[in-house]
């Protein structure tokens, strides 16, 4: 599970900060337009490193030993 | 970190939500809001015959549903009063009257319930989205600066 966290600032002239966090990649990007879809126009827009970090993907690692019982024992 | 985003407020809505961010901004100033119609009247015969400044919320629309013709929601605060209607054009208007008052003072006043109106609406709004895609709050506070900020959280898979 992956943890999104959104910082949202309302100045008191209504113009709003967000600060999108723990989301990388494209993830990223729709939270951007959903939440600039909901409050307004753009008038800023600063791009993190995380920004262009992959998403994260989950991968499983499957090791097997073999055991050959070639009767020595 | 990820992205910030600065953002202009955009204020398109329909007529009920306007008004109870209307009611909102008139709680954090102190107005409070006319009891009865002719009331009403009276004082905008009143304010006809005093000095009077209107602002119009520029990024605004005041969709036309759920909204009677002449609609308005007038407050008062001592001498001040401020109206909130929707203009020819379908924008919002906020105008402030008031006797022994100079033009400064109403523009000033009428700035500051913009202002504060604007606030409202976007945090109420921004909120109601929120809940809508499971955020949860972590954390919500009033700075000194009167900014108001909130902090949610979600867990995605």
């Amino acid at each position: 599970m992956a943890q999104h966290d959104v910082e949202i600032t309302i100045s008191k002239t209504g113009d709003v900060k967000v600060h999108i966090e723990g989301v990388k990649g494209k993830a990223c990007m729709e939270y951007a337009k959903w939440l600039t879809d909901v409050i307004g126009r753009v008038k800023d827009r600063q791009l993190t490193s995380e920004y262009y970090e992959p998403e994260v993907k989950s991968r499983i690692d499957l090791h097997q030993d073999l055991k050959v019982d070639d009767g020595s024992a | 970190m990820s992205t910030v985003l600065i953002l202009a407020p955009v204020i398109i809505s329909n007529w009920p939500a306007i008004a109870v961010a209307a009611a909102g901004a008139a709680s954090a100033l102190g107005f409070t809001m006319k009891q009865t119609a002719e009331e009403a009247v009276k004082r905008d015969e009143q304010a006809a015959a005093q000095e009077n400044v209107e602002l119009e919320l520029a990024e605004s629309q005041v969709l036309a549903q759920g909204l009677a013709t002449d609609q308005k929601i007038v407050l008062t605060k001592g001498s001040t009063q401020i109206t909130v209607q929707r203009d020819a054009r379908g924008r919002c208007k906020v105008c402030a009257s008031g006797s022994g008052l100079s033009k400064t003072e109403l523009k000033q006043a009428a700035e500051e319930f913009t202002q504060k109106l604007t606030q409202c609406f976007i945090y109420d709004k921004v909120m109601k989205q929120l809940k809508g895609k499971n955020f949860q709050v972590v954390n919500e506070q009033v700075a000194q600066d009167e900014s108001i900020r909130i902090h949610v959280r979600r867990w995605v898979d």
